[in-house]
């Protein structure tokens, strides 16, 4: 099947699931549940952006918490000290994480496999060390205090709502542009892509940047909503759910990353009650899907479907 | 600015702050020459070694000599089911990852990673766990240091280990079995050398030296299911520096960092001592990947 039917297909499928999540709040009136589907949207986004440099550009960044966590500190430093009102906030935020991202991107554009994730992880953990022993300026573990934008969690779960409807929207239509081709290119065989005239240095920074923005993007939107940003946003573990949620929910597709951090961060939120083995079942499913099933539960429902279309 | 005693002390604290970081650092070499990647769980295995040890030693009441060995074993047997289990698509070509294998690597081995901290986390609990003393002496002298018993008694340990694994890269048949593998894997298959039992071999060994570091360090920095991570990013810093692969370039590499931390508190900047490795790791990554000692042509 060609690429561009199956994208089209993951985003017809995308597009649902965020109806149906729309929906929800008729149904669903209660705070604490809006706001583990808030964070839910915020972790949907940091693993489509990451989705975009692992799964689609074969860029193993370890460092997307470090993004949000930048954007983060745009967003809170800027009103903390001139006093930005929000939409500016967020723009700075975004757009701080995207310079950074594009100057580390042209940077880390030799690297591969095991180099580049040590080069992205040490990267994301001097962020995160200068941020919390900077304490004069960030006021390092207490964290920056914002004030909130709404206090209305219905609001803030449409506003994560549509952002995240947003990303998906841009995504799929730089992956359905010729650029989507040139990226899975690269992915697929660099030096092929390159002596077919794709220019190499070019499209791997221009993911890395947009991927990072992304991030920023999804950290800033969360400093408003937590009106707290500390630098426990950029740790390795949270890096390691966006992994997580990215490989379970089916890695190099445009639904996967959304499926996978919906599903493991409401199931999270639930199994809490029970006893809190969630984080050890999602930490074993992750291997498990790496090992047996590569393309994650998406790829596990494409499968299951496929059989059923022939004899149609 | 820097007295005389000073700058000694600080190189003997340097030093051996080193020796533990070559411990850890020498089985994440091995594991990178041999299967030419990176364990992100590393880290975990010295907290198993961690708990191994406080649990034996202090719930079961067994004498040192038998603890410290358990702890051993008991990383290097996790290493090898490890092993066993997750890393044969690197090699096997099992699976659909082909062109992927790197990633592959990085997405179970951090994955494992989570796994083990959490399990840690939910079977034993959150709470640090205080390890019995490995000697009873609060304080030795050692040449111009002041320094704690029991930093003094894991340091002894710690060469006579590195001493042994020293003995066994060189002369044993499986030592350079390891180091054949290391350098052509499909040559030393031709050989005869079995590199799938090699790779075995050295995830176990791997596993157990850092489980041993993390016996030996338990009771000055207590067993807590987090307390992996910090050990590990030292590691990567040095294997990057010493060369990826290079087990004298690991260790020396291991020194060198442990007298840079050290003196870099005292004359840089104490608030962004952690730093300092990372940024050494990033910039030795760009413009030396074959790092100090590593040789040139290897693909980055």
């Amino acid at each position: 099947m060609s690429g561009d039917i199956r994208l089209r297909r993951e985003f017809i499928a995308t597009s649902l699931l965020l109806l149906v999540l729309a929906l929800l709040p008729l149904a669903m009136r209660d705070v604490y549940w809006l706001g583990v589907l808030v964070v839910s949207a915020y972790f949907a986004i940091l693993a489509s952006s990451w989705n975009l440099l692992a799964g689609f550009t074969g860029q193993f960044s370890l460092a997307p918490a470090a993004f949000a966590m930048i954007g983060a500190y745009g967003a809170a430093l800027s009103a903390a000290y001139y006093n930005v009102p929000p939409l500016i906030g967020l723009l700075i935020g975004t757009v701080s994480a995207g310079l950074i991202g594009l100057v580390l991107g042209r940077i880390v554009m030799r690297l591969r496999g095991p180099y580049l994730a040590l080069t992205t992880l040490s990267f994301a953990e001097i962020v995160r060390l200068v941020a919390s022993n900077s304490i004069n300026i960030t006021r390092g573990d207490l964290g920056l205090p914002l004030e909130p934008w709404f206090n209305d969690r219905v609001i803030w779960f449409y506003v994560f709502l549509s952002a995240l409807t947003f990303v998906i929207c841009g995504l799929y239509l730089l992956l359905r542009s010729q650029a989507g081709l040139f990226l899975e290119a690269i992915r697929d065989d660099e030096i092929a892509a390159a002596r077919s005239g794709v220019r190499i240095v070019f499209w791997k920074t221009a993911a890395f940047a947009i991927s990072s923005a992304a991030a920023g993007f999804a950290g800033a939107l969360y400093a408003y909503f937590a009106s707290l940003v500390t630098p426990e946003l950029g740790l390795v573990q949270q890096t390691g759910l966006v992994v997580s949620m990215t490989v379970i929910g089916g890695m190099g597709s445009l639904i996967g990353p959304v499926v996978g951090a919906f599903l493991v961060y409401v199931t999270s939120e639930w199994l809490r009650d029970v006893g809190g083995w969630q984080l050890v079942i999602f930490a074993a499913l992750v291997i498990v899907f790496a090992r047996l099933f590569r393309a994650g539960l998406w790829g596990l429902v494409i499968t299951a479907l496929a059989p059923r279309r022939k004899l149609a | 600015m820097l007295s005389g005693a000073l700058a000694a002390d600080l190189a003997v604290n340097g030093l051996v702050t080193g020796l533990f970081y070559g411990l850890m650092a020498i089985g994440l070499a091995l594991i990178f020459g041999v299967l030419r990647i990176v364990n992100f769980a590393h880290g975990e295995f010295y907290m198993v070694g961690a708990y191994a040890y406080t649990i034996i030693a202090a719930r079961l009441g067994v004498p040192l000599f038998v603890a410290l060995p358990s702890a051993f074993l008991f990383g290097a047997a996790l290493g090898w089911v490890v092993e066993r289990t997750l890393m044969r698509p690197l090699y096997a070509n099992i699976g659909s990852w082909g062109l992927m294998r790197d990633e592959y690597a990085v997405i179970v081995t951090f994955g494992l990673s989570l796994l083990l901290v959490n399990l840690v986390d939910k079977a034993i609990g959150p709470y640090a766990f205080r390890a019995p003393a490995l000697v009873s002496a609060s304080r030795v002298v050692v040449g111009p240091a002041l320094m704690s018993g029991q930093k003094v008694a894991a340091a002894v340990v710690t060469l006579a280990a590195l001493a042994l694994i020293a003995l066994f890269l060189r002369f044993s048949y499986w030592g350079r079995a390891v180091r054949a593998v290391s350098q052509n894997r499909l040559g030393a298959s031709l050989a005869g050398i079995d590199a799938t039992a090699v790779s075995s071999l050295v995830f176990a060994l791997a596993g157990g030296l850092a489980a041993l570091a993390g016996a030996l360090l338990s009771p000055i920095i207590n067993a807590s299911p987090d307390v992996g991570a910090f050990p590990a990013i030292k590691s990567y810093v040095i294997v990057v520096l010493g060369g990826m692969g290079s087990i004298p370039g690991a260790f020396v590499a291991s020194l060198l960092l442990g007298l840079v931390e050290s003196f870099g508190a005292v004359l840089v900047s104490y608030q962004y001592r952690d730093t300092f490795g990372l940024v050494l790791l990033i910039l030795f990554l760009l413009f030396r990947p074959q790092g100090l000692f590593g040789e040139r042509g290897r693909e980055v």
